[in-house]
C-alpha cells in the first residue's frame, strides 16, 4: 500500500473495504480469469507474469473485470496493491486509490497533458491510459521525481522563475520538462516548446516554463 | 463590474470618521512624475512606506510562498480532498435548451447499488429571474440552456455515480428556443422568458442593470449620456465608424467548479475551488438558512477562475444538499463539459461604434451601440472603455443584453472591456489614420491620465514602436510585418471586509491569517514580504495561513481587489503587533514602549540602554505566549478620489495573407498597478493576461449549434485555447505609480494586465501589416481571409 | 465509461480468438476510450492487444518498410531510416496530436480512428455515422468539415499518417480467425460515407491489422507533408498536404499530392498531379498544382475559405518536397 499515516484522508479502495451493509459496491465479477479461483489470491503482475501460469499459456488470453481486480502497480519505486475496474484509468488509479494527486485530471481526453506521468521515463497522458496498462511498467509521478527532499532541478528551476500561478498545470509541465532533459539535456526554447505543446496552461505562465526548464538544462549541465 | 463592493465601501467609509493626521507621501511615477504630496490619514497608521527601492522585502522579487508545494504535487485543491466515507457526486444535466420539465424519476437510480443519494434541483442559481415570477407556475426550475443541471446523484464511486446519474429519467416538455444573437433579437423569435428577467451578478461581479425595459430577448437599453453625441459629430471634422464583433468565450479554468461538503449537525464544511471562501460561505448560509457561523469554507488552493467562481453556485448548494441527506461528506467536481456549459462565460458583443474627432485630436462625440449575449443571464454591456478612457465633448452609450438559451454568463477577466477595447481602440487607430496622425500622438491628445502618458512614453522610446512602419500594408510578400497598440482601463475597487490576523509567538515566529484565498495571483507571498518588511525577517520564515473562514474575513478575489484591499489590513496589523510587541517586553529591557525601535530584524534602544538584540531573542522576552492583533481594513485616504489604473500594450504580428494566419510574434506589455509589491508575480499576471487576450483573439469560441442549441466544442481540442507554440516574446514593463492612498498604497492588476487591449492591439497590428482591418474575434483564417478578400473586392469596385 | 471485460492478449492468435459478440480491438486506447468517454461506444468487452509484441517495431528492407500495427507515431516519426529515406512518414506521423499523444498512440491506431466531426463524437447527435438517417453537419457548424467528395457524410479524415502512406502507396495486413490474411491498398482501406455510411474503413470486427507495408520510393523520390491548423500547439489540421515527386533532374517524372482534410477519406488529386507530371517544379508549377487540388471542390455553408487554404498547403508542400522552398513557418514545425 501507498505509505500514509493514518491522519490522513481514506482512499476510496479504503472507504469500499470499511464501509458495510446494503449498499455496498457489488462485487461481482472480480476476476474471470483462469487460474484464479479468489480474490486476492493472484495478482496481475505484467504480461510476463500471467503468461507463465498454465492456461493462460495455452490461450494466450485472459480475461478481467467488468467488477474490480487487485493489480500490482509500480509507481515511484515502490510496489502498490490496488484493486480496480479495468475500465479505470491510470489518472484515476494514482489520484483514488493510490491518494497521489499531484497528478491532475483537467480535460480528461488527452488534449492538455495536466495528468502527465512517465511510463518507463516516457511522458504520457495518464488519463488516456487504463491503469491494468501500466501493470509492468514503471510509472513515475510528479511525487516522484524529487530526491527526497531535494526537489528535482526542473521543480527547483520553476520556484525561482515563477513559472506557476494557480498551479494546476504544473505538475504536468514539470513532468513534460523533467522527461525532455532526460531524453535531450541541451534544449532550445523551440524544443521545450515542444515538448509541452501538449500541456495547457490557462492562467498563461509559458514564457516562465520556457525560462524555467532552460535554466534547469544549465544547472543539469554544470552538476 | 464591482458596483456593490464601491457601495460596500462608501457606507464602511461613511461610518469610519477617525483623527487624522498628515504626513507626505510619495506619489507619481520614479523618474517621470514622482513628489512628495502632504495626505491626511488616520492617526493609527503606520509610517509612510518609501518607494520600492528603498524598500527591503516589499516591492522586490520574492520566491511565490508556495511554490515548492506547487512544483511537487503537494499543494492540495478541492478537486484532492478525500475524506473518510466521502461520496461522489453526479448532476444530471438538461439534454434540451428550453423545456418544462414534466417528471423526474429518480427510482431506478435509487436502486444502482453504488448509490447513497438522489437529490433533485428544486431552485437553480445562475440564469437571470423573473420580475414577476407568477409568470411561470412550474414544479421544477425551467431548463434555459442545454446542460442545465436538473437532478444529482451521490454514490460511492465515481463510476457508480456516472451510472446512477444516466438512471435518472427526466421527461422533458420542449419549447421553442434560440441560441443565435441575431435571430434572439427578432420580433417573433422564441422567449426565453416570458417576461422581464434580471441577473443578479456575483460576488465578484457581471450580472447587468435592473431597472432597464426588456422587449422580446431584448434587455435593455441602458444608457449612458454625457453631453449632446449629435451635436458632437456634426461638430467634428472626421467621423470614423465600424461595427465590431467579438463571441463568446469560456473561462477554462483548469480546475473545474466543485466542493466537497461535510454536512455536520453543528457545522457545514466546505472545500471549495472559489475566488471568495466569503461569498461560499454567505450564500450557503443564506440558501440553507443556516448562521454563518455554522458554515466553514476552506480553500486551500485553487486551480483559477478568472471571474468565474464565486458564491457555492449549483454545484456547491447541491454537494450541501447530498450530505445533508447522506450524512456523508460529497464531493462534485464538474467534468469539463459542464466548466464549459453551466458556470459562466464572457458574453459576446456587436457593437456600432462613431468617434468624431476635430482634425487636431480632440474628441467631440462617442457614440456606442451595443448588443451582446450572456445566455440566459445578463452582464453582455462593454461601454467601460469607451466611458472611462478618453476625454470627450459628449458620449452617448447603449447597451442591450440579448438572451438567448444558453448558460449563463458570469464575470470574466475585466467584464466587458475587452470587447469594448477591441471595438474602441480600433476605431481610435483608424482614427489616427483619418488624421495622418501617430497613434500615441492622439492619444496624448485625448488621454489624460498622468500614468498612461508616461506609459506612451516608455512605448514611444521602445526599440519595437521605433520599428513601426507608420504606413500600412508596406511589406512585401504573402506573410506581412504590423504593429498595433492599444490601451487598457480598470478601476481601483475597495472591498471592506478585508482583514487579517498577525500572530507573534514567543519563539520569535510569525503568522499571518486572513480568509482570503489565493487564486495564483500570489497574495500569500505578498503577505509574507509585509510582515518580513515589518519584523526584518525573510518571507519563507513567515507562517501564512489562509483559506479558511476559520481565519478574519477576506475579500473575494473579482475585480483586481485582493491585494489592494487586504494589504493595508495586513501591515496595519504587522505595524499595531510590532508597537505591542514592543510595550510588551520594554519592561523585561529595562526599557520603556517609546525608548524601543524594530529595525532590521533587530530591537534596539534609542538611548543605547542595551546591545541590539535579534529579534527571535527579543521575543523570547515577551510576557506570554503570543501577542496577536486583528486590523481591517480602513477606507482609502481620499475615496473621493476615484482612480483608475491600465496600460498601453504592444503587438507585433507576421500575416500570412494567403492563409489567413496571424501570429504575434512580440508584445510589449506597460502596465501600472500602484506599488508593485511583488514585480515577478505581477509580471506574471501581466504575462497570463496578454496570452489568454491572445488567445480570446484569434482561437476561441464557444459554438451553439444553431438546429439543436448544444454546444459542439465543450472540451479542450475544440475549443482551441492558446498553447506553447502561440506564445509571443513578452516585455512587460511595470510602472510603479504610487497614489498615496493606504498604507501599502498597493493596487491590482488581474484585470488591466493586457487581456482588456491585447485584443485591439493585434487588430491594430493586423491593419499596420496589410492595410486591412479585421473587425471580428476570433479571427481565424476563415475570417482573416474573408476580410481580405473584401477590402480586394472593394478595391476592385473602387 | 461503461465497464467491461478486458481481454488480455498475449498473441495475434489469442486477440483473434476474442473477436466475437461486439467485442473490440484496443491498442493504446487512445481513440477507443475517447469514444467511451464520449458515450458513443460502449463495448462490452476490450481485446488488449497492447502487449503483444510481434506487432511493434519497424523493419527495413531492400523492398521497403514493414511496420507493427503497434510501434507509436513517436516512434517511427523519430527513426533515423524513416526520416532519411520516407520523410513524408516521419512528418505526418509527427504533426498528429500532441507529443503526449503520439508517445502512446500507435500508427494502427492512427488509422484505425474515427472520424473527428464533432457532432459524431458527441453523443447528444445520432447522426448517419452512427447509422441514423440524418448529418447534423450541413445545416449546422461546418467550418472545419469536407470540401470535396464528402457525399452524405461531409466528416474529414482525421489520421495525418494515412495522408503520408497513401502517397507512399503503402498497405496494411489484415487477419482474421476464419479467413486468414489480406492485403489492402490505404486508398481501398477507407471506406466512402456513400458506400457504407456505419464503417469507416474495410477491417472486419473480427479482424486485426498485423502489419503497414510501404514500398521503397523510387529512387530520386523526394517528399514532404504539410499541416496546417488554427493554431499550432495541437490543432486539427484544416488542410494539410503530402507529396511525393520522382524527379529525373529537374523534371517531375512522377508526382503524388494527398490531402486529408478536404474530403471523408483521404485523396489523391490526379489534377494537382498532372499539374506537375513532365514539368519542372517552379514556383508557377507549384501553384498551378495547388490551384488543381481544389478543382470541383464543393464548399459547404462555412468553409470556402479552404478554397484558398489546400492551394497554398498544396504549393508550399511541393517547393519543400523539391527543396526549394524551407518548411513554412506558417504550418505546425
Amino acid at each position: 500500500m501507498s505509505e500514509r499515516s493514518k491522519d490522513q484522508p481514506m482512499s476510496a479502495e479504503e472507504q469500499a473495504k470499511a464501509s458495510s451493509g446494503r449498499n455496498g459496491i457489488s462485487r461481482r465479477g472480480f476476476l474471470k480469469g483462469a487460474g484464479l479461483t479468489a480474490a486476492g489470491t493472484a495478482l496481475l503482475e505484467g504480461v510476463q507474469a500471467f503468461s507463465s501460469e498454465t492456461e493462460a499459456k495455452e490461450t494466450g488470453v485472459r480475461e478481467f473485470g467488468p467488477g474490480p481486480v487487485p493489480v500490482r502497480l509500480h509507481v515511484n519505486g515502490t510496489e502498490h496493491t490496488v484493486t480496480i475496474e479495468p475500465r479505470t484509468t491510470l489518472a484515476e488509479a494514482l489520484r483514488i486509490n493510490l491518494g497521489m494527486t499531484g497528478t491532475k485530471i483537467v480535460c480528461d481526453r488527452g488534449s492538455c497533458s495536466g495528468c502527465t506521468v512517465l511510463l518507463d521515463k516516457v511522458p504520457v497522458n495518464s488519463c488516456m491510459v487504463l491503469a491494468m496498462d501500466a501493470v509492468g511498467h514503471h510509472v513515475t509521478t510528479i511525487e516522484g521525481i524529487s530526491q527526497g527532499s531535494e526537489p528535482h532541478p526542473v521543480q527547483a528551476a520553476f520556484v525561482k522563475h515563477d513559472a506557476m500561478q494557480c498551479g494546476y498545470c504544473t505538475p504536468g509541465m514539470v513532468m513534460s520538462c523533467a522527461a525532455l532533459l532526460d531524453r535531450n539535456p541541451h534544449p532550445t526554447e523551440q524544443d521545450v516548446r515542444q515538448a509541452v505543446a501538449g500541456n495547457l496552461c490557462r492562467c498563461g505562465t509559458y514564457p516562465k516554463v520556457f525560462a524555467a526548464t532552460l535554466d534547469a538544462a544549465g544547472s543539469t549541465r554544470n552538476a | 463590474m464591482t458596483t456593490h463592493v464601491k457601495e460596500d465601501a462608501l457606507l464602511a467609509q461613511a461610518a469610519d470618521a477617525p483623527e487624522k493626521k498628515s504626513v507626505e507621501m510619495p506619489v507619481g511615477v520614479p523618474g517621470y512624475t514622482l513628489q512628495n504630496e502632504t495626505i491626511e490619514v488616520p492617526v493609527t497608521e503606520p509610517p509612510v512606506w518609501p518607494i520600492n527601492k528603498d524598500l527591503k522585502y516589499v516591492g522586490h522579487t520574492a520566491e511565490r510562498y508556495d511554490g515548492p508545494a506547487k512544483a511537487s504535487g503537494r499543494a492540495r485543491y478541492t478537486s484532492d480532498v478525500q475524506l473518510p466515507g466521502m461520496l461522489y457526486a453526479k448532476l444530471v444535466n438538461a439534454t434540451v435548451p428550453h423545456a418544462r420539465v414534466v417528471s423526474i424519476d429518480t427510482s431506478a437510480a435509487e436502486k444502482h447499488p453504488g448509490v447513497k443519494g438522489v437529490h433533485v434541483i428544486q431552485h437553480i442559481l445562475g440564469p437571470a429571474v423573473l420580475r414577476d415570477p407568477s409568470l411561470e407556475q412550474v414544479r421544477y426550475p425551467v431548463v434555459r440552456y442545454a446542460g442545465q443541471p436538473v437532478a444529482a446523484v451521490a454514490a460511492m464511486t465515481p463510476y457508480a455515480a456516472e451510472e446512477a446519474a444516466k438512471l435518472v429519467k427526466v421527461q422533458y416538455q420542449t419549447l421553442p428556443f434560440v441560441v443565435d444573437l441575431d435571430k434572439a433579437r427578432e420580433p417573433d423569435a422564441p422567449q426565453v422568458f416570458p417576461g422581464a428577467a434580471d441577473q443578479a451578478g456575483s460576488a465578484g461581479g457581471g450580472g447587468g442593470p435592473h431597472n432597464v425595459p426588456q422587449t422580446g430577448n431584448i434587455h435593455g437599453p441602458s444608457i449612458k449620456r454625457v453631453g449632446d453625441y449629435e451635436q458632437g459629430l456634426k461638430d467634428a471634422d472626421v467621423v470614423v465608424e465600424g461595427h465590431y464583433l467579438t463571441q463568446v468565450q469560456t473561462h477554462s479554468a483548469l480546475e473545474t467548479h466543485g466542493v466537497v461538503a461535510d454536512w455536520k449537525p453543528d457545522m457545514l464544511t466546505v472545500w471549495a475551488s472559489t475566488q471568495g471562501t466569503a461569498s461560499v460561505r454567505e450564500e450557503l448560509a443564506a440558501f440553507f438558512r443556516i448562521p454563518l457561523s455554522q458554515v466553514r469554507v476552506i480553500t486551500e488552493y485553487m486551480g483559477g477562475g478568472f471571474g468565474a467562481k464565486f458564491g457555492p453556485g449549483n454545484p456547491g448548494v447541491v454537494a450541501a444538499a447530498l450530505s445533508q441527506k447522506t450524512g456523508a461528506p460529497v464531493r462534485l467536481m464538474l467534468d469539463r463539459r459542464e466548466e464549459h456549459l453551466s458556470v459562466g462565460n464572457r458574453p459576446s458583443s456587436d457593437q456600432r461604434i462613431r468617434i468624431g474627432a476635430k482634425k487636431d485630436g480632440p474628441l467631440t462625440a462617442i457614440h456606442l451601440v451595443a448588443y451582446g449575449t450572456a445566455g440566459c443571464g445578463t452582464g453582455a454591456g462593454c461601454s467601460g472603455p469607451a466611458q472611462n478612457l478618453y476625454q470627450y465633448a459628449s458620449l452617448h452609450t447603449e447597451e442591450n443584453d440579448v438572451f438567448i438559451n444558453a448558460g449563463p454568463a458570469s464575470a470574466m477577466r475585466a467584464p466587458g472591456h475587452p470587447q469594448g477595447a477591441f471595438a474602441l481602440e480600433q476605431t481610435m487607430d483608424e482614427l489616427a489614420v483619418k488624421l495622418n496622425m501617430d497613434p500615441l500622438e492622439l492619444r496624448d491628445k485625448t488621454d489624460s491620465h498622468p500614468v498612461r502618458r508616461v506609459e506612451r512614453q516608455i512605448v514611444r522610446e521602445s526599440a519595437l514602436w521605433k520599428s513601426r512602419n507608420p504606413v500600412a500594408g508596406a511589406s512585401q510578400g504573402p506573410v506581412k510585418r504590423g504593429i498595433g497598440m492599444a490601451q487598457s482601463v480598470w478601476y481601483r475597487f475597495v472591498n471592506m471586509n478585508s482583514a487579517a490576523e498577525v500572530r507573534i509567538h514567543q519563539d520569535g515566529s510569525l503568522e499571518v491569517l486572513s480568509a482570503v484565498q489565493d487564486i495564483g495571483s500570489g497574495i500569500k507571498t505578498v503577505m509574507a514580504q509585509i510582515l518580513a518588511e515589518q519584523f526584518g525577517v525573510p518571507p519563507a520564515q513567515i507562517a501564512v495561513k489562509v483559506g479558511d473562514t476559520n481565519y478574519p474575513v477576506g475579500p473575494n478575489s473579482g475585480g483586481s481587489v485582493t491585494t489592494l484591499s487586504l494589504t493595508p489590513a495586513v501591515r496595519d496589523a504587522a505595524w499595531q503587533a510590532s508597537q505591542k510587541f514592543l510595550a510588551d517586553i520594554a519592561p523585561a529591557l529595562g526599557s520603556s514602549p517609546g525608548d524601543l525601535v524594530l529595525v532590521g530584524g533587530e530591537v534596539r534602544s534609542r538611548s543605547d540602554k542595551f546591545q541590539p538584540l535579534s529579534f527571535r531573542r527579543a521575543a523570547a522576552k515577551m510576557s506570554s505566549a503570543q501577542i496577536s492583533v486583528q486590523a481591517r481594513r480602513i477606507p482609502d485616504y481620499d475615496p473621493k478620489n476615484y482612480l483608475t489604473y491600465g496600460g498601453v500594450d504592444v503587438a507585433e504580428v507576421e500575416v500570412d495573407t494567403e492563409i489567413g494566419r496571424i501570429r504575434v510574434k512580440r508584445v510589449l506589455s506597460v502596465h501600472d498597478c500602484g506599488r508593485p509589491m511583488n514585480p515577478t508575480q505581477t509580471i506574471s499576471q501581466i504575462n497570463g493576461g496578454v496570452i489568454q487576450g491572445i488567445s480570446y483573439t484569434l482561437f476561441e469560441h464557444r459554438l451553439l449549434d444553431p438546429g439543436y442549441g448544444l454546444m459542439v466544442n465543450p472540451d479542450l481540442d475544440r475549443y482551441k485555447i492558446a498553447g506553447a507554440l502561440e506564445i509571443p516574446d513578452i516585455d512587460v514593463r511595470l510602472v510603479e505609480a504610487y497614489i498615496g492612498q493606504s498604507s501599502t498604497d498597493a493596487s491590482g492588476i488581474g484585470e488591466a494586465a493586457g487581456v482588456v487591449s491585447i485584443g485591439a492591439a493585434v487588430g491594430n497590428a493586423v491593419y499596420n501589416a496589410t492595410g486591412v482591418r479585421v473587425r471580428q474575434i476570433p479571427m481565424t483564417p476563415s475570417v482573416v481571409l474573408a476580410a481580405l478578400h473584401a477590402a480586394r473586392q472593394g478595391e476592385e469596385m473602387a | 465509461m461503461n465497464s467491461f471485460v478486458l481481454a488480455e492478449c498475449t498473441s495475434v492468435s489469442a486477440a483473434l480468438s476474442q473477436l466475437n459478440n461486439g467485442a473490440v480491438v484496443k491498442a493504446s486506447g487512445v481513440d477507443l476510450l475517447d469514444r467511451m468517454k464520449n458515450g458513443i461506444e460502449e463495448p462490452p468487452k476490450l481485446v488488449n492487444i497492447r502487449n503483444i509484441s510481434e506487432l511493434r517495431g519497424i523493419r527495413e528492407t531492400d523492398q521497403g518498410l514493414t511496420i507493427g500495427p503497434l510501434t507509436t507515431l513517436a516512434e517511427i516519426s523519430g527513426h533515423p531510416a524513416i526520416q532519411s529515406r520516407y520523410q513524408i512518414l516521419s512528418d505526418s506521423c509527427g504533426h498528429a496530436a500532441t507529443p503526449h499523444i503520439r508517445n502512446m498512440a500507435t500508427i494502427g491506431g492512427n488509422l484505425l480512428q474515427h472520424v473527428q466531426c464533432w457532432y459524431y463524437r458527441s453523443e447528444e447527435f445520432s447522426c448517419i455515422r452512427k447509422g441514423k438517417e440524418f448529418c447534423f453537419a450541413f445545416g449546422g457548424l461546418n467550418q472545419y468539415h469536407a470540401i470535396m467528395d464528402y457525399g452524405s457524410c461531409p466528416s474529414v479524415a482525421p489520421s495525418s499518417a494515412a495522408v503520408g502512406l497513401l502517397a507512399l502507396n503503402a498497405s496494411v495486413e489484415l487477419q482474421s480467425a476464419r479467413r486468414g490474411k489480406r492485403t489492402v491498398g490505404i486508398k481501398e482501406f477507407y471506406v466512402v460515407p456513400d458506400a457504407n455510411p456505419t464503417r469507416f474503413t474495410v477491417i472486419e470486427p473480427d479482424e486485426l491489422m498485423t502489419a503497414i507495408v510501404v514500398p521503397k520510393p523510387a529512387p530520386g523520390t523526394r517528399s514532404a507533408y504539410q499541416k496546417y491548423g488554427e493554431k499550432e500547439s495541437f490543432d486539427w489540421a484544416i488542410a494539410d498536404a503530402g507529396v511525393l515527386l520522382e524527379m529525373d533532374g529537374d523534371i517531375c517524372r512522377r508526382a503524388v499530392i494527398t490531402m486529408g482534410a478536404a474530403s471523408p477519406v483521404v485523396r489523391r488529386s490526379a489534377q494537382a498531379e498532372a499539374a506537375l507530371t513532365g514539368k519542372p517544379v517552379t514556383e508557377e508549377t507549384a501553384r498551378a498544382a495547388g490551384r488543381a487540388s481544389v478543382e470541383g471542390a464543393q464548399p459547404l455553408s462555412m468553409n470556402a475559405y479552404k478554397l484558398d487554404l489546400f492551394p497554398v498547403a498544396v504549393y508550399r508542400t511541393v517547393l519543400l518536397a523539391a527543396g526549394k522552398m524551407g518548411r513554412d513557418p506558417s504550418a505546425a514545425a
